[in-house]
């Protein structure tokens, strides 16, 4: 699958990623606690995602947000089956194990130290399952392409310890599109940045999204964050989760200060953080403006 | 005085040169200031001067040098103990961090050898090896991977889960992860168990040629003690001090150059 570049070296919209079926069915997930006894995390939540879209997964730190984003990337960090009952199906498959339609992307962005960021960002293809799919000079081609989307072209060479947070999760961003996923999983990718630079990152989202529209859910406890992007925001409740609220943001984006300080988004946002606040459990949320 | 307390304000390079310089020349002004005095018998404490002739006299004496015919040897000896624990124990520590089922079977076989007292082997690997040299490398080879094997595996589970979450999400097979992901970010540290491995080969050097040596700095000592010949001992110990000293230096020059990104991050 080549896409056609626009003059830019961006994918163009049309070459867009096939729209993809995702459903989270009463999904449930226990870890055994001590004493014999269980903790449930994620309590009967069912979703289901269709278009492409950028949907926000908002609750408080520690709810069980990130363990249901690593279902949807079949991922299984802790050896306990996932999820404890119910189902996730992708394309009406269901989902056991990690698959390629999805890649993830790390608040504590995996760059290996010892590699280039050119070569960081083609790391999939030193795997057995994307170096057989890929030509080299096709890949190599993408990755120069993503390096210029995101702002790195310049900075190919250097390692990441040369750069600076931001600059490293951006590399973490163009390795994740590299692959040119149907569904993009972000887990906090912008959690542990400063403010100024998360304003960068989240902007740069925005750019990259409108180059490489598909399926992105989008994990944050940033109340604001989660209006300034999302097109659609599913409010999780404290642990157990399950969904307190699930709503659209018709507003197109990048959505400027004006409109965060408007009565619509402020009514959101209060509207959020009333229904975190009914739910029981522990954690936080963060509101940045 | 208000720095003196004080962990972490390390005085500057050259007056941290200046403090050790200056306590080994105390040690040997004591040592001379003892042995000029004659309260110990100069068949008890050799003079440091009397040291330095000795080594003089091992480095060249009569048309060869006794010293660099042991230190070859020597060093021969640990040069291939440490390419075996090299190829052999850094794949099992791998395999043993890489998968905690095997670390479950093999740590009971190798974790309580760290305290053990490999000195008391030599006899049994006397018995089973006889006394040549393939006793003398096996000795120098089991003391080293001991240490070098747990601490292999503690590199490995030492990497954060994020990278192996990372390459299994892109679709790694678990084998990928290990190599691609884990064992790179573990290399820095592997390389410092290399290098404790190498240390703890130059402390067992005198042992390993305790029984039937010919050649090495360990016989050279022993034979020296034979004839009450304590300037050479004194000298011989010196050597192997420096050696020791000399393969570190080298090998973290060399893990430096290696593994420029550890110290960046």
């Amino acid at each position: 699958m080549t896409a056609p570049m626009t003059a830019a070296g961006r994918p163009v919209a049309a070459a867009a990623a096939k729209s993809v079926a995702v459903v989270l069915k009463d999904i449930v997930q226990e870890y055994p606690a001590h004493s014999g006894a269980v903790t449930r995390v994620i309590d009967r939540v069912t979703l289901s995602f269709e278009q492409p879209g950028i949907n926000m997964l908002l609750g408080p730190s520690g709810c069980g947000k990130s363990t249901l984003l690593h279902m949807l990337g079949g991922v299984r960090p802790m050896g306990v089956k996932t999820p404890t009952s119910g189902s996730v199906m992708i394309d009406g498959v269901e989902c056991h194990g990690a698959h390629d339609d999805s890649v993830m992307v790390f608040q504590r962005y995996a760059n290996r130290p010892d590699l280039s960021v050119f070569d960081n960002v083609a790391f999939p293809f030193r795997l057995k399952l994307w170096k057989s799919r890929e030509p080299e000079a096709e890949w190599r081609q993408r990755v120069t392409d993503l390096l210029k989307a995101v702002g790195l072209a310049d900075k190919a060479g250097l390692r990441p310890a040369q750069l600076s947070g931001g600059q490293n999760q951006r590399v973490a961003l163009a390795r994740a599109l590299v692959l040119r996923p149907k569904i993009l999983l972000m887990d906090e990718p912008f959690g542990a940045l400063d403010a100024q630079t998360r304003e960068e990152m989240q902007q740069l989202l925005i750019d990259l999204y409108q180059s490489w529209p598909c399926l992105v859910v989008f994990v944050t406890h940033d109340v604001t964050e989660a209006l300034l992007l999302g097109d659609r925001v599913i409010v999780l409740s404290g642990q157990p989760a399950r969904v307190a609220d699930d709503f659209l943001i018709g507003e197109p984006r990048p959505r400027a200060a004006a409109w965060q300080r408007s009565a619509a988004a402020q009514g959101l946002e209060e509207r959020i953080l009333a229904q975190l606040h009914a739910s029981p459990g522990k954690g936080q949320v963060r509101v940045s403006i | 005085m208000g720095e003196f307390w004080n962990p972490y304000a390390p005085p500057d390079p050259q007056r941290r040169r200046l403090l050790g310089v200056g306590s080994v020349l105390a040690v040997l002004l004591l040592w001379s200031a003892v042995a000029a005095s004659g309260l110990v018998s100069q068949t008890r404490l050799p003079a440091p001067w009397d040291v330095v002739s000795a080594f003089a006299y091992l480095a060249w004496n009569d048309g060869h040098s006794m010293l660099l015919t042991a230190t070859l040897w020597s060093g021969g000896r640990l040069l291939v103990a440490g390419l075996l624990v090299i190829i052999i124990g850094i794949p099992i520590g791998i395999v043993m961090g890489a998968a905690p089922q095997i670390n479950a079977a093999l740590s009971p076989l190798v974790d309580p050898f760290r305290s053990a007292p490999v000195v008391a082997l030599l006899p049994i690997l006397v018995m089973w090896m006889g006394i040549g040299e393939s006793m003398k490398i096996a000795f120098l080879f089991i003391g080293a991977v001991v240490y070098l094997i747990p601490m292999v595996r503690d590199a490995i589970q030492a990497v954060p889960q994020s990278y192996w979450i990372g390459a299994r999400d892109l679709g790694a097979t678990p084998w990928e992860c290990i190599r691609q992901a884990v064992v790179p970010m573990a290399m820095p540290r592997i390389a410092d168990a290399v290098i404790v491995a190498f240390s703890v080969m130059w402390t067992y050097i005198t042992v390993a040629e305790y029984v039937n040596a010919r050649e090495g700095l360990g016989q050279l000592i022993q034979n020296a003690r034979r004839f009450s010949a304590w300037d050479q001992v004194f000298a011989g110990i010196i050597v192997i001090i420096a050696l020791a000293l000399l393969t570190y230096r080298l090998m973290i020059w060399l893990k430096r150059r290696l593994y420029p990104w550890e110290t960046q991050q």
